[in-house]
Protein backbone atom coordinates (compact mmCIF):
# COMPACT_ATOMS: atom_id res chain seq x y z
CA UNK A 1 0.00 0.00 0.00
CA UNK A 2 1.65 3.17 -1.27
CA UNK A 3 2.50 5.69 1.42
CA UNK A 4 1.30 3.45 4.28
CA UNK A 5 4.77 2.88 5.72
CA UNK A 6 5.55 6.60 5.64
CA UNK A 7 2.19 7.40 7.26
CA UNK A 8 2.79 4.81 9.99
CA UNK A 9 6.31 6.05 10.79
CA UNK A 10 4.98 9.60 10.90
CA UNK A 11 2.21 8.62 13.32
CA UNK A 12 4.75 6.94 15.62
CA UNK A 13 7.07 9.96 15.43
CA UNK A 14 4.19 12.31 16.25
CA UNK A 15 3.18 10.17 19.23
CA UNK A 16 6.74 10.18 20.57
CA UNK A 17 7.24 13.89 19.96
CA UNK A 18 4.05 14.74 21.83
CA UNK A 19 5.52 12.86 24.79
CA UNK A 20 2.34 10.84 25.26
CA UNK A 21 4.44 7.67 25.51
CA UNK A 22 6.60 9.20 28.24
CA UNK A 23 3.54 10.36 30.20
CA UNK A 24 1.98 6.90 29.87
CA UNK A 25 5.21 5.23 31.00
CA UNK A 26 5.57 7.60 33.94
CA UNK A 27 2.02 7.00 35.19
CA UNK A 28 2.42 3.25 34.66
CA UNK A 29 5.55 3.23 36.82
CA UNK A 30 3.71 5.13 39.55
CA UNK A 31 0.75 2.70 39.37
CA UNK A 32 3.03 -0.34 39.68
CA UNK A 33 5.02 1.28 42.51
CA UNK A 34 1.86 2.16 44.47
CA UNK A 35 0.62 -1.41 44.02
CA UNK A 36 3.89 -2.88 45.21
CA UNK A 37 4.08 -0.55 48.21
CA UNK A 38 0.52 -1.55 49.20
CA UNK A 39 1.31 -5.26 48.87
CA UNK A 40 4.56 -4.89 50.86
CA UNK A 41 2.85 -2.81 53.55
CA UNK A 42 0.15 -5.45 54.06
CA UNK A 43 2.76 -8.20 54.10
CA UNK A 44 4.96 -6.55 56.72
CA UNK A 45 2.23 -4.75 58.64
CA UNK A 46 -0.31 -7.55 59.00
CA UNK A 47 1.90 -10.51 58.23
CA UNK A 48 -0.36 -11.50 55.34
CA UNK A 49 0.98 -12.64 52.01
CA UNK A 50 -1.40 -10.99 49.51
CA UNK A 51 0.23 -12.12 46.28
CA UNK A 52 3.21 -14.13 45.14
CA UNK A 53 5.98 -13.02 42.80
CA UNK A 54 4.13 -13.84 39.57
CA UNK A 55 0.65 -13.08 40.95
CA UNK A 56 1.49 -9.44 41.51
CA UNK A 57 1.57 -8.64 37.73
CA UNK A 58 -1.94 -10.13 37.43
CA UNK A 59 -3.22 -7.93 40.26
CA UNK A 60 -1.66 -4.94 38.49
CA UNK A 61 -3.25 -6.00 35.19
CA UNK A 62 -6.71 -6.31 36.75
CA UNK A 63 -6.45 -2.67 37.90
CA UNK A 64 -4.53 -1.32 34.91
CA UNK A 65 -6.91 -2.71 32.29
CA UNK A 66 -9.92 -0.97 33.81
CA UNK A 67 -8.24 2.36 34.48
CA UNK A 68 -5.05 3.72 32.94
CA UNK A 69 -4.79 1.60 29.80
CA UNK A 70 -8.21 2.42 28.26
CA UNK A 71 -7.75 6.01 29.39
CA UNK A 72 -4.40 6.34 27.59
CA UNK A 73 -5.73 4.54 24.51
CA UNK A 74 -8.75 6.89 24.44
CA UNK A 75 -6.50 9.96 24.69
CA UNK A 76 -4.27 8.74 21.86
CA UNK A 77 -7.25 7.87 19.62
CA UNK A 78 -8.90 11.26 20.22
CA UNK A 79 -5.63 13.05 19.61
CA UNK A 80 -5.00 11.23 16.33
CA UNK A 81 -8.41 12.01 14.91
CA UNK A 82 -10.27 14.87 16.65
CA UNK A 83 -6.99 16.58 17.55
CA UNK A 84 -5.85 16.64 13.93
CA UNK A 85 -9.27 17.59 12.57
CA UNK A 86 -9.64 20.57 14.91
CA UNK A 87 -6.05 21.79 14.53
CA UNK A 88 -6.41 21.45 10.75
CA UNK A 89 -3.27 19.30 10.52
CA UNK A 90 -5.11 16.30 9.06
CA UNK A 91 -4.78 17.87 5.60
CA UNK A 92 -0.99 17.77 5.90
CA UNK A 93 -1.11 13.98 5.58
CA UNK A 94 -4.17 13.76 3.36
CA UNK A 95 -2.66 15.86 0.57
CA UNK A 96 0.29 13.47 0.21
CA UNK A 97 0.36 10.49 -2.19
CA UNK A 98 -1.32 8.11 0.24
CA UNK A 99 -4.87 6.79 0.18
CA UNK A 100 -7.30 7.59 2.98
CA UNK A 101 -7.38 3.89 3.81
CA UNK A 102 -3.59 4.00 4.16
CA UNK A 103 -3.81 6.95 6.56
CA UNK A 104 -6.65 5.38 8.58
CA UNK A 105 -4.91 2.00 8.78
CA UNK A 106 -1.64 3.68 9.84
CA UNK A 107 -3.42 5.54 12.63
CA UNK A 108 -5.18 2.40 13.88
CA UNK A 109 -1.95 0.38 13.72
CA UNK A 110 -0.18 3.12 15.66
CA UNK A 111 -2.91 2.90 18.30
CA UNK A 112 -2.45 -0.89 18.42
CA UNK A 113 1.32 -0.47 18.81
CA UNK A 114 0.75 2.02 21.63
CA UNK A 115 -1.56 -0.41 23.49
CA UNK A 116 0.84 -3.34 22.98
CA UNK A 117 3.86 -1.30 24.09
CA UNK A 118 2.01 -0.05 27.14
CA UNK A 119 0.96 -3.59 28.13
CA UNK A 120 4.49 -4.91 27.56
CA UNK A 121 6.01 -2.12 29.63
CA UNK A 122 3.65 -2.65 32.58
CA UNK A 123 4.13 -6.42 32.37
CA UNK A 124 7.93 -6.16 32.52
CA UNK A 125 7.76 -3.57 35.27
CA UNK A 126 5.31 -5.50 37.44
CA UNK A 127 7.16 -8.77 36.86
CA UNK A 128 10.39 -7.14 37.98
CA UNK A 129 8.69 -5.62 41.02
CA UNK A 130 6.99 -8.91 41.87
CA UNK A 131 10.14 -10.96 41.49
CA UNK A 132 12.18 -8.45 43.44
CA UNK A 133 9.91 -8.46 46.46
CA UNK A 134 8.58 -12.03 46.32
CA UNK A 135 11.28 -13.96 44.46
CA UNK A 136 10.67 -17.13 46.48
CA UNK A 137 7.19 -17.74 45.05
CA UNK A 138 8.14 -17.20 41.38
CA UNK A 139 8.01 -19.95 38.76
CA UNK A 140 8.46 -20.29 35.00
CA UNK A 141 4.84 -21.42 34.64
CA UNK A 142 3.77 -18.35 36.59
CA UNK A 143 5.73 -16.06 34.27
CA UNK A 144 4.14 -17.83 31.28
CA UNK A 145 0.67 -17.22 32.73
CA UNK A 146 1.51 -13.53 33.20
CA UNK A 147 2.79 -13.18 29.62
CA UNK A 148 -0.33 -14.93 28.27
CA UNK A 149 -2.64 -12.73 30.35
CA UNK A 150 -1.03 -9.50 29.16
CA UNK A 151 -0.92 -10.71 25.54
CA UNK A 152 -4.62 -11.63 25.33
CA UNK A 153 -5.71 -8.41 27.09
CA UNK A 154 -4.53 -6.55 23.98
CA UNK A 155 -7.59 -7.64 21.95
CA UNK A 156 -10.48 -6.25 24.06
CA UNK A 157 -8.63 -2.98 24.70
CA UNK A 158 -7.98 -2.57 20.97
CA UNK A 159 -11.65 -3.23 20.18
CA UNK A 160 -12.68 -0.61 22.75
CA UNK A 161 -10.20 1.83 21.18
CA UNK A 162 -11.76 1.19 17.77
CA UNK A 163 -15.07 2.25 19.31
CA UNK A 164 -13.38 5.50 20.38
CA UNK A 165 -11.97 5.89 16.84
CA UNK A 166 -15.50 5.50 15.46
CA UNK A 167 -16.82 8.13 17.88
CA UNK A 168 -13.93 10.44 16.90
CA UNK A 169 -15.15 10.28 13.32
CA UNK A 170 -18.77 10.93 14.27
CA UNK A 171 -18.42 13.70 16.87
CA UNK A 172 -16.24 16.70 16.07
CA UNK A 173 -15.17 17.82 19.55
CA UNK A 174 -12.46 15.83 21.32
CA UNK A 175 -13.88 16.59 24.77
CA UNK A 176 -17.31 15.32 23.75
CA UNK A 177 -15.74 12.11 22.43
CA UNK A 178 -13.84 11.67 25.69
CA UNK A 179 -16.96 12.01 27.87
CA UNK A 180 -18.96 9.82 25.50
CA UNK A 181 -16.24 7.16 25.71
CA UNK A 182 -16.21 7.31 29.52
CA UNK A 183 -20.02 7.05 29.61
CA UNK A 184 -19.96 4.10 27.23
CA UNK A 185 -17.20 2.45 29.27
CA UNK A 186 -19.21 2.76 32.49
CA UNK A 187 -22.48 1.91 30.73
CA UNK A 188 -21.04 -1.23 29.13
CA UNK A 189 -19.56 -2.30 32.46
CA UNK A 190 -22.90 -2.14 34.27
CA UNK A 191 -24.88 -3.54 31.34
CA UNK A 192 -22.47 -6.48 31.39
CA UNK A 193 -23.36 -7.09 35.04
CA UNK A 194 -27.13 -6.60 34.62
CA UNK A 195 -27.46 -8.59 31.39
CA UNK A 196 -24.79 -11.14 32.19
CA UNK A 197 -26.05 -13.51 29.46
CA UNK A 198 -25.17 -10.92 26.86
CA UNK A 199 -22.01 -9.63 28.54
CA UNK A 200 -19.85 -10.86 25.64
CA UNK A 201 -21.31 -8.09 23.50
CA UNK A 202 -20.29 -5.36 25.94
CA UNK A 203 -16.60 -5.00 25.19
CA UNK A 204 -15.57 -3.67 28.60
CA UNK A 205 -16.83 -6.79 30.33
CA UNK A 206 -14.29 -8.74 28.26
CA UNK A 207 -11.33 -6.81 29.61
CA UNK A 208 -10.79 -9.59 32.14
CA UNK A 209 -11.13 -12.41 29.65
CA UNK A 210 -7.51 -13.33 30.36
CA UNK A 211 -8.98 -15.13 33.40
CA UNK A 212 -10.51 -17.65 30.98
CA UNK A 213 -7.08 -18.34 29.52
CA UNK A 214 -5.30 -18.92 32.83
CA UNK A 215 -8.06 -20.63 34.84
CA UNK A 216 -7.54 -24.24 35.87
CA UNK A 217 -10.53 -25.39 33.80
CA UNK A 218 -9.93 -23.39 30.63
CA UNK A 219 -12.87 -23.68 28.24
CA UNK A 220 -11.63 -23.66 24.67
CA UNK A 221 -15.11 -23.19 23.27
CA UNK A 222 -15.84 -20.15 25.45
CA UNK A 223 -12.49 -18.59 24.58
CA UNK A 224 -13.10 -19.17 20.88
CA UNK A 225 -16.61 -17.72 21.08
CA UNK A 226 -15.43 -14.57 22.87
CA UNK A 227 -12.48 -14.17 20.51
CA UNK A 228 -14.80 -14.39 17.52
CA UNK A 229 -17.27 -11.92 19.01
CA UNK A 230 -14.47 -9.45 19.74
CA UNK A 231 -12.89 -9.90 16.31
CA UNK A 232 -16.29 -9.38 14.69
CA UNK A 233 -16.92 -6.24 16.70
CA UNK A 234 -13.40 -5.02 15.90
CA UNK A 235 -13.83 -5.55 12.15
CA UNK A 236 -17.21 -3.81 12.16
CA UNK A 237 -15.90 -0.86 14.17
CA UNK A 238 -12.84 -0.57 11.92
CA UNK A 239 -15.01 -0.66 8.78
CA UNK A 240 -17.49 1.89 10.16
CA UNK A 241 -14.67 4.18 11.32
CA UNK A 242 -12.98 4.00 7.93
CA UNK A 243 -16.27 4.62 6.09
CA UNK A 244 -16.79 7.88 8.01
CA UNK A 245 -13.12 8.90 7.75
CA UNK A 246 -13.14 8.35 3.99
CA UNK A 247 -16.27 10.46 3.49
CA UNK A 248 -15.10 13.32 5.67
CA UNK A 249 -14.68 16.69 4.01
CA UNK A 250 -11.69 18.53 5.43
CA UNK B 1 -0.20 18.41 -28.50
CA UNK B 2 0.13 20.18 -25.14
CA UNK B 3 0.00 17.93 -22.09
CA UNK B 4 -2.88 18.74 -19.77
CA UNK B 5 -1.76 19.20 -16.19
CA UNK B 6 -5.32 19.51 -14.90
CA UNK B 7 -8.59 18.46 -16.50
CA UNK B 8 -11.67 19.41 -14.51
CA UNK B 9 -15.00 18.16 -15.82
CA UNK B 10 -18.43 18.94 -14.40
CA UNK B 11 -17.04 19.46 -10.91
CA UNK B 12 -19.89 20.22 -8.52
CA UNK B 13 -20.13 20.60 -4.78
CA UNK B 14 -23.06 22.45 -3.26
CA UNK B 15 -23.32 23.02 0.51
CA UNK B 16 -26.59 23.04 2.41
CA UNK B 17 -26.51 26.86 2.42
CA UNK B 18 -26.58 26.81 -1.39
CA UNK B 19 -23.00 28.02 -1.82
CA UNK B 20 -20.22 25.98 -3.37
CA UNK B 21 -19.23 25.39 -6.95
CA UNK B 22 -21.27 23.96 -9.78
CA UNK B 23 -20.38 22.41 -13.10
CA UNK B 24 -16.77 23.61 -13.22
CA UNK B 25 -15.07 22.67 -16.49
CA UNK B 26 -11.47 23.70 -16.97
CA UNK B 27 -8.25 22.54 -18.56
CA UNK B 28 -4.81 23.75 -17.52
CA UNK B 29 -1.84 23.11 -19.78
CA UNK B 30 1.50 22.01 -18.40
CA UNK B 31 3.66 25.08 -17.71
CA UNK B 32 0.70 27.43 -17.18
CA UNK B 33 0.63 29.77 -14.22
CA UNK B 34 -3.10 29.82 -13.74
CA UNK B 35 -4.72 32.47 -11.55
CA UNK B 36 -8.09 31.60 -10.04
CA UNK B 37 -9.86 34.84 -9.23
CA UNK B 38 -13.15 35.45 -7.53
CA UNK B 39 -14.80 37.34 -4.71
CA UNK B 40 -15.08 35.87 -1.20
CA UNK B 41 -17.40 32.87 -1.10
CA UNK B 42 -17.24 32.36 -4.87
CA UNK B 43 -16.14 28.74 -4.44
CA UNK B 44 -12.38 28.99 -5.06
CA UNK B 45 -11.25 27.11 -1.96
CA UNK B 46 -14.01 24.51 -2.41
CA UNK B 47 -12.76 23.82 -5.94
CA UNK B 48 -9.15 23.62 -4.76
CA UNK B 49 -10.03 21.31 -1.89
CA UNK B 50 -11.71 18.96 -4.34
CA UNK B 51 -8.65 19.13 -6.59
CA UNK B 52 -6.46 18.16 -3.64
CA UNK B 53 -8.80 15.35 -2.56
CA UNK B 54 -9.73 16.99 0.74
CA UNK B 55 -13.37 17.09 -0.32
CA UNK B 56 -15.43 14.64 -2.30
CA UNK B 57 -17.34 16.26 -5.20
CA UNK B 58 -21.09 15.74 -5.52
CA UNK B 59 -20.48 15.20 -9.23
CA UNK B 60 -17.64 15.48 -11.71
CA UNK B 61 -13.96 14.65 -11.62
CA UNK B 62 -10.50 16.17 -11.60
CA UNK B 63 -7.67 14.58 -13.52
CA UNK B 64 -4.09 15.52 -12.71
CA UNK B 65 -1.62 14.46 -15.39
CA UNK B 66 -4.27 12.00 -16.57
CA UNK B 67 -4.96 10.39 -13.17
CA UNK B 68 -8.33 10.87 -11.52
CA UNK B 69 -8.31 12.36 -8.03
CA UNK B 70 -11.52 10.45 -7.28
CA UNK B 71 -10.47 7.01 -8.54
CA UNK B 72 -6.65 7.04 -8.52
CA UNK B 73 -5.74 9.46 -5.77
CA UNK B 74 -2.24 8.19 -4.98
CA UNK B 75 -1.00 8.47 -8.56
CA UNK B 76 -2.81 11.77 -9.09
CA UNK B 77 -1.03 13.31 -6.08
CA UNK B 78 2.42 11.92 -6.86
CA UNK B 79 3.52 15.08 -8.65
CA UNK B 80 1.46 17.64 -6.76
CA UNK B 81 2.37 20.09 -4.01
CA UNK B 82 -0.43 21.81 -2.11
CA UNK B 83 -1.01 24.77 0.10
CA UNK B 84 -4.73 24.88 0.79
CA UNK B 85 -6.49 27.55 2.86
CA UNK B 86 -3.88 27.92 5.62
CA UNK B 87 -0.32 26.69 5.96
CA UNK B 88 -0.42 24.16 8.79
CA UNK B 89 2.37 22.40 10.62
CA UNK B 90 2.74 20.35 13.78
CA UNK B 91 3.38 23.08 16.33
CA UNK B 92 5.21 20.78 18.77
CA UNK B 93 7.90 20.03 16.16
CA UNK B 94 10.66 22.09 14.62
CA UNK B 95 10.46 23.31 11.02
CA UNK B 96 13.04 20.69 10.05
CA UNK B 97 11.17 17.85 11.77
CA UNK B 98 7.96 18.92 10.07
CA UNK B 99 9.60 18.75 6.65
CA UNK B 100 11.15 15.38 7.53
CA UNK B 101 7.64 14.04 8.15
CA UNK B 102 6.48 15.22 4.72
CA UNK B 103 9.66 13.93 3.06
CA UNK B 104 8.90 10.33 4.06
CA UNK B 105 6.23 10.18 1.36
CA UNK B 106 8.79 10.90 -1.36
CA UNK B 107 11.77 8.55 -1.80
CA UNK B 108 13.93 11.17 -3.55
CA UNK B 109 13.72 13.80 -0.84
CA UNK B 110 16.65 13.83 1.58
CA UNK B 111 18.02 16.25 4.20
CA UNK B 112 19.86 18.20 1.49
CA UNK B 113 16.60 18.87 -0.34
CA UNK B 114 14.93 19.85 2.95
CA UNK B 115 17.71 22.38 3.62
CA UNK B 116 17.45 23.60 0.02
CA UNK B 117 13.70 24.26 0.40
CA UNK B 118 14.25 26.01 3.72
CA UNK B 119 16.92 28.14 2.05
CA UNK B 120 14.68 29.00 -0.92
CA UNK B 121 11.90 30.15 1.40
CA UNK B 122 14.27 31.99 3.75
CA UNK B 123 13.56 29.67 6.66
CA UNK B 124 16.94 27.96 7.03
CA UNK B 125 17.95 29.96 10.10
CA UNK B 126 14.71 28.93 11.87
CA UNK B 127 14.98 25.22 10.97
CA UNK B 128 15.49 24.09 14.57
CA UNK B 129 12.76 26.24 16.09
CA UNK B 130 9.37 24.83 17.02
CA UNK B 131 6.70 26.17 14.69
CA UNK B 132 4.37 27.22 17.51
CA UNK B 133 6.57 30.30 17.88
CA UNK B 134 6.33 31.20 14.18
CA UNK B 135 4.53 34.26 12.84
CA UNK B 136 1.84 33.91 10.16
CA UNK B 137 4.34 34.82 7.46
CA UNK B 138 6.89 32.27 8.70
CA UNK B 139 4.21 29.57 8.77
CA UNK B 140 3.28 30.52 5.22
CA UNK B 141 6.91 30.26 4.09
CA UNK B 142 7.19 26.84 5.76
CA UNK B 143 3.97 25.82 4.01
CA UNK B 144 5.52 26.79 0.67
CA UNK B 145 8.71 24.88 1.55
CA UNK B 146 6.55 21.80 2.28
CA UNK B 147 4.68 22.23 -1.01
CA UNK B 148 7.82 22.43 -3.17
CA UNK B 149 9.70 19.73 -1.22
CA UNK B 150 9.05 16.90 -3.68
CA UNK B 151 9.88 19.02 -6.77
CA UNK B 152 6.23 18.73 -7.88
CA UNK B 153 5.18 19.23 -11.49
CA UNK B 154 2.02 20.97 -10.28
CA UNK B 155 1.61 23.38 -7.38
CA UNK B 156 -1.87 24.18 -6.08
CA UNK B 157 -1.58 27.30 -3.95
CA UNK B 158 -4.56 28.83 -2.19
CA UNK B 159 -3.78 32.41 -1.24
CA UNK B 160 -0.01 31.83 -1.08
CA UNK B 161 0.71 35.46 -0.23
CA UNK B 162 -1.39 35.44 2.94
CA UNK B 163 0.52 36.88 5.86
CA UNK B 164 3.65 37.66 3.85
CA UNK B 165 5.35 41.03 4.10
CA UNK B 166 6.38 43.00 0.98
CA UNK B 167 9.73 41.23 0.82
CA UNK B 168 8.00 37.89 1.20
CA UNK B 169 5.55 38.71 -1.59
CA UNK B 170 8.40 39.67 -3.93
CA UNK B 171 10.28 36.48 -3.01
CA UNK B 172 7.18 34.41 -3.64
CA UNK B 173 6.57 36.02 -7.02
CA UNK B 174 10.20 35.41 -8.00
CA UNK B 175 9.99 31.80 -6.81
CA UNK B 176 6.86 31.10 -8.85
CA UNK B 177 8.39 32.60 -11.98
CA UNK B 178 11.68 30.74 -11.46
CA UNK B 179 10.02 27.35 -10.92
CA UNK B 180 7.80 27.87 -13.95
CA UNK B 181 10.71 28.89 -16.19
CA UNK B 182 13.48 26.59 -14.96
CA UNK B 183 11.57 23.47 -13.94
CA UNK B 184 8.43 23.88 -16.03
CA UNK B 185 6.23 23.69 -12.94
CA UNK B 186 2.54 24.30 -13.50
CA UNK B 187 0.77 26.56 -11.01
CA UNK B 188 -2.86 26.81 -9.98
CA UNK B 189 -3.06 29.86 -7.74
CA UNK B 190 -5.97 31.56 -6.05
CA UNK B 191 -5.44 35.02 -4.70
CA UNK B 192 -7.44 38.09 -3.87
CA UNK B 193 -4.40 40.29 -4.61
CA UNK B 194 -5.24 41.14 -8.22
CA UNK B 195 -2.07 43.11 -8.84
CA UNK B 196 0.10 40.13 -7.89
CA UNK B 197 -1.97 37.79 -10.04
CA UNK B 198 -1.54 40.19 -12.95
CA UNK B 199 2.22 40.22 -12.51
CA UNK B 200 2.57 36.48 -11.98
CA UNK B 201 -0.09 34.49 -13.84
CA UNK B 202 -0.13 33.69 -17.53
CA UNK B 203 -3.79 32.67 -17.61
CA UNK B 204 -6.74 33.83 -15.55
CA UNK B 205 -10.04 32.20 -14.66
CA UNK B 206 -12.78 34.21 -12.98
CA UNK B 207 -15.19 32.39 -10.74
CA UNK B 208 -18.34 34.08 -9.53
CA UNK B 209 -21.33 32.71 -7.63
CA UNK B 210 -19.99 29.17 -7.84
CA UNK B 211 -19.55 29.25 -11.61
CA UNK B 212 -16.52 29.78 -13.81
CA UNK B 213 -17.50 32.80 -15.87
CA UNK B 214 -14.45 33.28 -18.07
CA UNK B 215 -10.94 32.00 -18.79
CA UNK B 216 -8.46 34.11 -20.70
CA UNK B 217 -4.71 34.59 -21.22
CA UNK B 218 -3.28 37.49 -19.24
CA UNK B 219 -1.70 39.15 -22.30
CA UNK B 220 -5.06 39.07 -24.11
CA UNK B 221 -6.78 40.63 -21.11
CA UNK B 222 -4.18 43.35 -20.83
CA UNK B 223 -4.46 44.16 -24.52
CA UNK B 224 -8.20 44.84 -24.04
CA UNK B 225 -8.27 46.28 -20.52
CA UNK B 226 -5.98 48.74 -18.77
CA UNK B 227 -5.52 46.38 -15.85
CA UNK B 228 -6.61 42.99 -14.56
CA UNK B 229 -8.66 44.78 -11.94
CA UNK B 230 -10.78 46.45 -14.63
CA UNK B 231 -11.26 43.11 -16.37
CA UNK B 232 -12.25 41.44 -13.10
CA UNK B 233 -14.75 44.17 -12.22
CA UNK B 234 -16.23 44.04 -15.70
CA UNK B 235 -16.57 40.23 -15.57
CA UNK B 236 -18.14 40.31 -12.14
CA UNK B 237 -20.54 43.10 -13.19
CA UNK B 238 -21.46 41.28 -16.37
CA UNK B 239 -22.40 38.26 -14.28
CA UNK B 240 -24.87 39.98 -12.07
CA UNK B 241 -23.04 41.93 -9.43
CA UNK B 242 -24.23 45.49 -9.00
Amino acid sequence: MAGFKAALINEIVKLLKKKKMIAAAFLSIIAVMVGQVAVTAIKHGFGLRVVGGTEFPLVVLSMFVYTLLPLFATFVAIDMFNGEFTSNTMKITLTRPVSRFGVFAAKVLNLAIFIAANLLFVMVLSLLAGLLFNADSASAAGIGRVALSYAVTFLPVLVFSLLVVLLSNIVRGGLAVFFLSVLLFIGFYFLGIIFSNYSSFFITSMFDWYMLWISESASGFKILRQALIMSGCGIMLFAAGYYLFDRKDI
Amino acid sequence: MTTKAIEISGLTKVYTNGRGISDLNLEIDEGDIFGFLGPNGAGKTTAMKMMAGLMKPDRGDVKIFGCSVVDDYVNAMKHVGCLIETAESYSYMTANDNLKLFARFYPDVDQRRIDECLEITGMLRYKNEKTRKFSLGMKQRLGVAAAILSRPRLLILDEPLNGLDVEGMLDMRRLIKRLAEEEGTTFFISSHLIHDVELTCTRIGVVYGGKLVNVEYTHNILSNYSSLENYFVSEVDRNGRV
